[in-house]
C-alpha cells in the first residue's frame, strides 16, 4: 500500500517534491530533476507545483489528528520521513529516521540533506541555515544565465527579467504565507507571528502588483495605466464588497469547525488516558481480585496516576521539592504496600539541598513504611527561606540511640546527607509512633551541583 | 483521628443522613458506620438531599462535593438549600477531590469538616460524633488547605481578625497537617483537647467568612494540593 500524498513539512519550496517522492517511492532527487525538467517545458512544472501546493494536505495537518488513540491507524506504519516530528504533533511512536537521508557529497541537485532531517523547531527564522544560502545561490545562478545569454547574443533586456522574476517572489512570498496560515491556525491561536506574516503577505502583495505594472507598462502609455489602475481598484473594491458577507460566514464556519476539532481532540486525549490507565488497572484488578494487597496496591497506584493527570496544573511545577517529594512517597507507596499521605504548604525550586531533603525524607517513609506500617503522614511546608518535612508513622516506636552502628539508613542516609547539605534532621520516637523532622535552610549563594 | 476516644459529651445516638450519587458507597459507608449512629435517610441528588434533610432533619448530613442535578453546585448548593435549618443540622463534606476549589467552595458554604473518601469506618463515625457535638474536623489536607491560604507567617495581632491565624492556631494547623490527632496535638502543646477544639473551630469560622480575596484566587489557581 502506497504512502498516503502529503507534502513534507520540510521541503525547499512547499514540500511537494518530497512528498511525491515518498509517494511515487522513487528518490527525491529524481522528482526535483523531473519538476525542473517539466518547468523548462512551457512552464508545466511550474502549473504542476502550484496545483499540488494548493490542494495537497501538509503532513503535520495529518500528524495532529489523533493518532494516538485510533490503534488501526498504526497498523500501517506512517512513511517515516512525512512524520517528523512537528512541533505540537504528538510524538509519534513509529517513526525511525531512516539513516540513509544523509547528505550525498558532491551533489549537484537541491542536498537531500535537511530536506528529511528532522526539523528544528522551528519559531526564529523561516528559514533555517542553509536555506538562505540556497536561495541566494539560485538567484545568482539565474543571474549569471542571464548575463551568459547577453554575452551569447540573446537580447535579454532586464526590463523583461525583473518584472517577471517580482511578481514570482511576490507569488511566493504570499502562497507561503498561506500556508503558514493553514498551519499556525491549527496549532495556535496566539498569533505570536501575526506581524511577521502581515508583513510577509503585504510585501507579496506589492511586488506582485510592481512586477505587474511594470510589465503592463512596458506596452501601454504611463496615463492609461493609472487610469486602468483607478478602474482595477474599483472592481476589487466592489468585488470585495459584494463577497465580504461570504468571506465572513466562511471564516464563522472555520472557527467552528476548528473549535469542534479541539473539542474532539481532547476528547480523544481523555479517552485515550483513560484507556491506557484505568481500564487496564480495572483489569488487572479484576484479575488480581484474591490478593487484596495487589489490589489496594493497584487501587492506590492508579489513584495517584489519575490525580496528578487531574489536578497538576500545565504551567509545570515539575522540577520543584512538591513534586518530588510527591513522586517518591508513590514509589515507597507501589514498593511497600502502605498508604502515604502527603500534605504539603508551599513550594520550592529543587536544588541541591532541597534535592537532599527529600531523598532522606523518602529514607523516612520507607523506614516508616517498613518497620510501622499503616499510614504514613507526610507534611512538607516550602518556602523561600528553606523547607521543613515532618514524617510521621504510628508503629511501636524504636529508640534512636540503640539502633546498632552498621546500620546505614538512618545515620548515613537521614542524618548526615542532611548535615551535608547544611541541614538537620531530628528524630523522635515514642509507643505512639515516630516521627523524622527534616529541616534544610535554603541558601542563596549556592551553586546547582 | 481514629484512634481517639470519642467525646463524653456524646448524645446517645446520632442521626444522619448520607448524600451521595454512588449507591455502592452510600451502602458501604452504612455498614462502616458506627452502631451508635443511625441512618435516616440517603439521597443521590442535589434536590433529593435538600428534600431528604427537610423531612428528617438529621443531626449530621455526610455530603459527598460532587452531586448530580440542581444548578451543579453540588454539596455546597444542598448546603444553601437548607441554610433555614439551622445549627441543628451539621455538614460533613466528603470527597475525593483534592482539588481546592471543591473543598472552599463547600466550607465556606457552611460545612464543619472535610474529609476524603478512603477515610476508615472509625474514622469517619469518630468525625461524625465530633460534628454532632459542635466541633469541626479537620483531616491533614484540609489544614494544609488552611495553612496555604492563609499563609504560614501571617499572625492575627486580635483574635478577632479574620484574615489572618493567630499564632496558636497556626501551631494547630501545623500539628494537624503533620498527621496528629486533636488528643495528640493537645498533648504536644500542652493544652486540653477542648482547646484544641475551639482553636479548630475558630479557624473553621475564619475559614468560612474571611473576606480575604486571596483565598478564593488563591483556591482557583491552585488546583492541585
Amino acid at each position: 500500500m502506497k504512502p498516503p500524498l502529503l507534502r513534507s513539512p520540510d521541503g525547499l519550496v512547499a514540500g511537494v517534491c518530497g512528498g511525491l517522492a515518498v509517494h511515487l517511492g522513487v528518490q527525491l532527487r529524481v522528482v526535483r530533476v523531473l519538476m525542473v525538467l517539466l518547468a523548462l517545458a512551457g512552464g508545466a512544472g511550474v502549473f504542476l507545483y502550484a496545483w499540488l501546493w494548493i490542494f495537497v494536505p501538509m503532513a503535520s495537518d495529518r500528524v495532529a489528528a489523533p493518532l494516538r488513540f485510533a490503534p488501526a491507524a498504526l497498523k500501517t506504519p506512517p512513511p517515516p520521513a512525512l512524520f517528523l516530528p512537528a512541533a505540537t504533533a504528538l510524538p509519534s511512536p513509529a517513526a525511525p529516521h531512516p539513516p540513509a537521508a544523509s547528505a550525498e557529497p558532491g551533489n549537484a541537485a537541491p542536498p537531500v540533506a535537511g530536506a528529511f532531517e528532522p526539523a528544528p523547531r522551528r519559531t526564529g527564522g523561516r528559514f533555517r541555515p542553509g536555506r538562505k544560502e540556497l536561495l541566494l545561490g539560485v538567484a545568482l545562478l539565474l543571474l549569471a544565465g542571464v548575463f551568459t545569454a547577453q554575452e551569447l547574443g540573446f537580447a535579454v533586456s532586464l526590463r523583461q527579467v525583473l518584472p517577471v522574476a517580482a511578481a514570482g517572489v511576490g507569488a511566493v512570498l504570499a502562497w507561503s504565507q498561506l500556508d503558514d496560515a493553514r498551519r499556525e491556525g491549527l496549532r495556535n491561536k496566539a498569533g505570536a507571528d501575526r506581524a511577521a506574516g502581515l508583513a510577509r503577505l503585504l510585501l507579496g502583495l506589492v511586488l506582485v502588483m510592481v512586477g505587474v505594472l511594470v510589465m503592463v507598462s512596458g506596452t501601454i502609455s504611463w496615463d492609461l495605466t493609472w487610469a486602468t489602475l483607478l478602474a482595477t481598484g474599483a472592481v476589487l473594491a466592489g468585488v470585495a464588497l459584494v463577497l465580504a458577507p461570504w468571506a465572513l460566514r466562511f471564516w464563522k464556519d472555520f472557527e467552528d469547525e476548528r473549535a469542534g476539532r479541539v473539542r474532539e481532540a481532547a476528547r480523544a486525549e481523555i479517552a485515550a488516558h483513560l484507556h491506557d490507565s484505568v481500564l487496564q488497572t480495572l483489569a488487572l484488578i479484576q484479575n488480581r481480585a484474591g490478593s487484596e494487597q495487589d489490589v489496594v496496591r493497584l487501587a492506590r497506584a492508579q489513584e495517584r496516576e489519575l490525580r496528578h493527570w487531574l489536578y497538576s496544573d500545565p504551567a509545570g511545577h515539575s522540577g520543584n521539592l512538591t513534586e518530588r517529594l510527591r513522586a517518591l512517597a508513590g514509589e515507597v507507596e507501589d514498593s511497600y504496600g502502605h498508604p502515604v499521605e502527603v500534605v504539603a504548604v508551599g513550594d520550592a525550586p529543587l536544588t541541591a539541598g532541597q534535592e537532599a531533603l527529600a531523598q532522606a525524607a523518602r529514607e523516612a517513609i520507607v523506614n516508616a513504611a517498613k518497620h510501622a506500617g499503616g499510614t504514613v503522614s507526610v507534611y512538607l511546608e516550602a518556602g523561600p527561606s528553606g523547607s521543613e518535612a515532618f514524617i510521621r508513622d504510628r508503629g511501636p516506636g524504636f529508640d534512636p540511640l540503640a539502633v546498632p552502628a552498621d546500620r546505614l539508613g538512618i545515620r548515613e542516609s537521614i542524618t548526615t546527607r542532611m548535615q551535608r547539605h547544611g541541614g538537620t534532621a531530628t528524630i523522635r520516637s515514642g509507643p505512639d509512633g515516630t516521627e523524622v523532622r527534616l529541616s534544610m535552610p535554603e541558601q542563596e549563594n549556592r551553586s546547582h551541583d | 483521628m481514629t484512634d481517639e476516644p470519642v467525646p463524653n459529651n456524646l448524645p446517645p445516638s446520632v442521626s444522619v443522613v448520607v448524600v451521595d450519587d454512588h449507591a455502592i458507597f452510600r451502602s458501604g459507608l452504612r455498614s462502616d458506620l458506627d452502631s451508635r449512629i443511625r441512618v435516616v435517610g440517603e439521597a443521590a441528588t442535589v434536590e433529593e438531599a435538600v428534600a431528604v434533610v427537610r423531612a428528617r432533619r438529621p443531626d449530621v448530613v455526610l455530603l459527598d462535593v460532587h452531586l448530580p442535578g440542581g444548578r451543579g453546585g453540588g454539596g455546597a448548593e444542598v448546603i444553601a438549600g437548607c441554610g433555614d435549618l439551622g445549627a441543628t443540622t451539621r455538614f460533613l463534606a466528603l470527597s475525593v477531590s483534592d482539588s481546592a476549589e471543591d473543598v472552599v467552595a463547600v466550607i465556606r458554604a457552611g460545612a464543619r469538616g472535610y474529609v476524603t473518601k478512603t477515610i476508615s469506618g472509625a474514622g469517619i463515625s469518630d468525625a461524625v460524633f465530633r460534628i454532632a457535638s459542635g466541633d469541626a474536623v479537620f483531616s491533614p489536607r484540609l489544614a494544609g488547605f488552611v495553612l496555604d491560604a492563609f499563609g504560614t507567617a501571617a499572625v492575627a495581632s486580635t483574635g478577632t481578625e479574620l484574615d489572618r491565624l493567630s499564632a496558636r492556631e497556626l501551631e494547630v494547623m501545623r500539628l494537624i497537617a503533620r498527621g496528629y490527632s486533636y488528643k495528640e496535638v493537645a498533648k504536644e502543646l500542652f493544652i486540653s483537647v477542648k482547646t484544641v477544639e475551639t482553636h479548630v473551630s475558630a479557624v473553621l469560622r475564619k475559614l468560612q467568612l474571611s473576606s480575604r480575596h486571596e483565598l478564593t484566587r488563591w483556591a482557583a489557581e491552585r488546583r492541585l494540593l
